[in-house]
């Protein structure tokens, strides 16, 4: 068929494309390997980079990591902070949050905050700052050409906040129109309600903002945890782009000149709450179940953290290779999203979890199905094929941990911060090889016990509960048919909703 | 005064900086295309070290469809992952056996359901002539068969794995294993592109695996791969809070053009496409001729070349015709209004028909967007922060290949209704339609617009996906030569289109709210 086809193309194309066709036919004879196992890969020799390399310290004290990069014209400055939601009073979740929004958008030293953004907007500069639960992150990118007025600006804005009140009113108002979409989304029930039953409703991986805590913020408040976060004395710089280093590092050192060191923001608090194992259910009427199940997990630097990556791979992380992705959409077709995710914390332990949404009445058939394939991973050995996949899709992705300058200056600020051992990144792929079949089953067997899970479905129960028509499966099947139907909240004040 | 002296100094940098800008920025693109008609850009750099983000697109969208195969594309798209006579089967003859078998037993019923299920629903017998619930016993025991061959296939059926002819996503394992990662596509109205990012020696891999798929695919799992595109549906559409609103405004918009069905189809045609749609399909618009690649990143072009003639010059470039997109949109002649409710918040949106990509209007109509957004923009210091009606506010220019329209968007805050959000936007429209803009709010734009225009061209994979839709609605080149048409923009030209398009007539609104709220607005309206 093919050869019948380059015989039309040689009626139509002048000589040179016939010549070409020519050539090509003998290359498709003799060249195209019958299989991709066939095709012999150069060597592509991978070295990561040392810490070390792009570690400099300010007269001050102040940590920087630095790479030049002169493909383009642009610098990236960012610079990370200690503690985030992990530092809100508890009266007050999302008061850390409120505070980045304000440095960005309240004004700075004696700049109004509309003419602040004009300032910027005009330079085409770039900034933001964010809180996430246990830093705060401040970033920049300019043109290099623009480099000395956007840090200048940057810099005062980081010191001198001015949390201008109007525009702490914007913020709080539109902070507040999202809190009154907390229950559109069935996909946010789920998000919160699972973080409140792994965490506790009080800590701040799961704590929530309430319109009443709002409104109370002051801006009393906002410059007590920015001057507790934001100081040199809590933060390490990273800057990547279009300088010469020593250039870019006395411009910093002059940029934070007299700026005031504080202490470094204490470590983030345990969670106390334990998740009791059971079945569990909002009312949403959807046409469509959410599911996660799931349980505590593990630190970053558990001992098994490297078997439990390679294991969460072959189980429901590794995309399309997964088990997880194979048996409950590929096979049955009864979702469209289907994967597992290990979460790990530094200094508490993460969550596993497998997460999923499928019609109503297949709602109970997938969440057999998935628990059938926990344990499953936990009775046999995974294949030889399985384990092989995994080892050599992590092993030869690895360098992508380091793309580019600003992703690799930030993994360093990260392993910095969190006292990451220092031969981690040079010895991960050997100890990814290590691994063995046996490793895996144990590791299996000691984290993913499933009577120690949890399943919460967002839903309209009466349509997900006695199952799918051919009767394969019903939600009696799990703890025995009992289910703890948790209340909806008020959007505003949280406070329990009366069920139906 | 200080202010105003840091002011002008900024000024002189920046203009400076930026003409400098605009003309530097220069992608430099090797353009070549095989004798069989399939287009290839290759743009080598190195700045991310040692990876390569590479991808081919498909000059076919749902602009493309009609009706009775509204959403082929994007199903398309899902068929592309399920391998080859080589990937994804142990056996391709006893796999091929099984695939006549399944298309048999599925004729029989589509003709069933098309003719029976079909008059039941005019009869009002059914509700729904697709769903399971409602089979006519010899639906039933078809449809049994069917899922019977399905299982078997897989190997679970009741002999057992050793009737499996299917290897589960082999097309994954292969990519996962030789440290692709990021591996997708995406159907859009005008376009589907398929893209990855591999490690700089395995550039040959993509090469065999993806001409490998363009010569050979079987369509594999045709059937069953149906009901994971229905739960893609109801996850982004039936389950989301606006979805289906959201596709009913679009329906309402679109008059007459294709881009009045959604992507993902309508839910009846997504039931329905047969094997010979597929292949008729497939033998359009999969031609080498309908095709091009775009490879960005770490890589000698010499030798990309080399694979690259080496492989895809395997395809059939085909005889069918592209059938050209005919039917143009039809003037809209009286403003088009939805009201909905439901679980979402207080928010209206404002539609106009403009301009395809492109045309001469496209680029006055982008900067006025820009003159609207970010928070030195109109929306946001008149309707969030200076009357405070508003939570969030913004416009778009939307351009397409065949036609475009541009749209105004805002969320209330506090007590404020819709309605007060659409006198602001209309109050917005005047002052542009009517007062010039100045030279230095004119000036701020374009900085932006160039800046960001540049940004989006630093990662590997975001060049990729720019210059795939540069491409496919215009030209690539576009990516060089947009820039200095966003430069030369007037104030005069924004005057101009602003009264051109914003006019009554030409707009659809379509304003959501919750049912409490909309008992309080009537409240508030006597």
């Amino acid at each position: 068929m093919n050869h019948q086809a380059l015989k039309n193309i040689i009626c139509v194309r002048p000589l040179a494309g016939v010549i070409a066709v020519i050539l090509l036919c003998f290359s498709q004879v003799f060249a195209i390997p019958p299989r991709p196992e066939a095709i012999e890969f150069q060597p592509l020799e991978y070295t990561p980079p040392r810490a070390a390399d792009f570690r400099r310290m300010l007269s001050d004290g102040t940590i920087v990591y630095v790479a030049e990069s002169h493909e383009f014209p642009l610098v990236n400055v960012s610079i990370t902070f200690k503690g985030g939601g992990s530092l809100d009073p508890a009266a007050t979740p999302g008061l850390a949050s409120v505070m980045a929004r304000m440095v960005r958008e309240g004004g700075a030293g004696d700049m109004s905050p509309a003419m602040f953004d004009e300032t910027l907007d005009f330079l085409a500069t770039e900034m933001s700052v964010s809180a996430g639960n246990t830093f705060t992150t401040a970033r920049m990118n300019s043109l290099s050409g623009n480099l000395d007025e956007s840090l200048q600006l940057f810099v005062t804005m980081l010191r001198k906040p001015a949390f201008e009140k109007q525009r702490l009113e914007v913020v709080k108002a539109r902070l507040l129109e999202s809190l009154k979409q907390r229950n559109d989304n069935a996909s946010s029930i789920l998000a919160r309600e699972w973080k409140a039953m792994l965490y506790g409703r009080n800590h701040f991986e799961a704590s929530q903002p309430t319109a009443s805590s709002v409104e109370a913020i002051s801006r009393e408040q906002l410059e007590a945890i920015h001057r507790q976060i934001i100081h040199p004395g809590n933060m390490i710089v990273a800057v990547s782009g279009d300088f010469a280093v020593e250039e870019m590092l006395e411009k910093l050192t002059e940029a934070f000149q007299g700026w005031e060191r504080g202490a470094v923001a204490p470590d983030p608090k345990m969670p106390e709450a334990v998740l009791v194992p059971g079945l569990y259910h909002v009312q949403k009427e959807i046409p469509q179940g959410k599911v996660v199940l799931g349980k505590r997990g593990i630190v970053r630097d558990d001992p098994d953290a490297i078997p439990l990556l390679l294991l969460n791979e072959i189980l429901g992380a590794g995309g399309f290779t997964s088990r997880l992705m194979q048996k409950v959409r590929s096979n049955e077709g009864l979702a469209y999203s289907v994967r597992s995710i290990l979460s790990q914390r530094i200094n508490y332990p993460g969550a596993f979890q497998a997460t999923f949404e499928s019609k109503n009445p297949t709602v109970a058939l997938a969440t057999k199905i998935v628990l059938g394939e926990i344990a499953l991973i936990r009775q046999q050995p995974v294949t030889d094929e399985e384990i092989e996949v995994a080892k050599q899709g992590l092993i030869e992705t690895f360098p992508r941990q380091f793309e580019s300058k600003p992703t690799t200056l930030q993994v360093f600020v990260n392993d910095e911060w969190t006292n990451r051992p220092k031969d981690y990144w040079q010895t991960f792929r050997e100890k990814v090889r290590s691994v063995t079949k046996d490793d895996l089953l144990r590791v299996a067997k000691k984290h993913l016990d499933p009577s120690q899970m949890a399943i919460l479905v967002v839903g309209d129960w009466e349509a997900i509960a006695s199952g799918d028509l051919e009767g394969r499966a019903t939600m009696k099947e799990f703890f025995g048919g009992e289910v703890k139907h948790l209340p909806l909240r008020d959007p505003l004040t949280l406070e329990p909703l009366p069920l139906d | 005064m200080r202010l105003q002296v840091f002011f002008r100094l900024v000024v002189l940098v920046v203009i400076f900086g930026f003409a400098d800008m605009v003309s530097a920025q220069k992608v430099s693109v090797e353009e070549f295309t095989l004798p069989n008609g399939m287009q290839f850009l290759l743009v080598p750099r190195t700045d991310q070290p040692n990876v390569v983000s590479a991808g081919w697109v498909a000059r076919v969208g749902s602009v493309n469809e009609r009706p009775g195969i509204t959403g082929i594309s994007h199903f398309f798209e899902h068929m592309m992952f399920k391998g080859t006579n080589t990937i994804g089967t142990r056996n391709p003859d006893k796999d091929r056996t099984f695939r006549v078998e399944q298309k048999k037993v599925r004729d029989q019923m589509n003709q069933l359901v098309l003719s029976e299920q079909y008059e039941r629903y005019r009869n009002g017998e059914i509700d729904d002539p697709w769903d399971s619930v409602n089979d006519t016993p010899r639906l039933k025991s078809l449809r049994t068969k069917l899922d019977t061959l399905i299982r078997a296939q897989q190997g679970r059926g009741k002999a057992g794995p050793a009737t499996a002819t299917i290897v589960k996503d082999e097309f994954d394992q292969v990519y996962t294993k030789a440290g692709g990662s990021g591996m997708n596509a995406f159907t859009s109205y005008d376009l589907t592109c398929y893209f990855i990012t591999v490690p700089s020696n395995k550039l040959e891999l993509w090469a065999w695996m993806e001409s490998d798929r363009l010569n050979d695919s079987v369509f594999r799992e045709f059937y069953s791969e149906r009901d994971v595109v229905h739960e893609e549906r109801r996850l982004r559409t039936d389950s989301t809070p606006t979805g289906r609103f959201q596709e009913q405004f679009n329906s309402m918009f679109w008059a007459s053009c294709g881009y009045a069905w959604p992507v993902i189809g309508w839910p009846s045609d997504l039931n329905s496409y047969t094997f010979e749609q597929a292949q008729v399909y497939w033998n359009t618009y999969y031609r080498p001729g309908n095709l091009f690649g775009v490879v960005v990143g770490d890589f000698d072009p010499k030798q990309a070349k080399r694979y690259i003639k080496q492989y895809f010059s395997r395809l059939d470039p085909g005889s069918n015709k592209l059938p050209p997109v005919v039917t143009l949109e039809v003037e809209q002649l009286a403003e088009q209004r939805m009201n909905a409710i439901g679980d979402f918040p207080p928010t209206i949106e404002i539609r106009y028909h403009t301009v395809p990509a492109g045309h001469v209007d496209s680029y006055p109509l982008d900067m006025l967007a820009e003159v609207l957004n970010e928070r030195t923009g109109r929306l946001y210091t008149t309707m969030v922060e200076g009357r405070g009606i508003a939570a969030t506010a913004s416009a778009s220019s939307d351009t397409r290949k065949y036609a475009g329209l541009f749209s105004f968007d805002g969320m209330t805050r506090g007590d404020a209704v819709p309605e007060q959000l659409e006198q602001a936007w209309y109050e917005e429209l005047a002052k542009l339609q009517t007062e010039d803009l100045s030279e230095r709010e004119l000036r701020k734009v374009k900085n932006r617009v160039a800046a960001s225009n540049y940004r989006r061209l630093e990662n590997n994979m975001s060049l990729l996906i720019q210059l795939a839709f540069s491409e496919a609605l215009l030209d690539w080149e576009e990516i060089n030569e947009g820039p200095a048409k966003y430069e030369a923009v007037t104030a005069d030209d924004i005057k101009r289109v602003a009264n051109k398009y914003f006019k009554e007539t030409n707009r659809s609104v379509a304003i959501y709210r919750r049912s409490m709220e909309q008992v309080t607005a009537k409240e508030a309206g006597k």
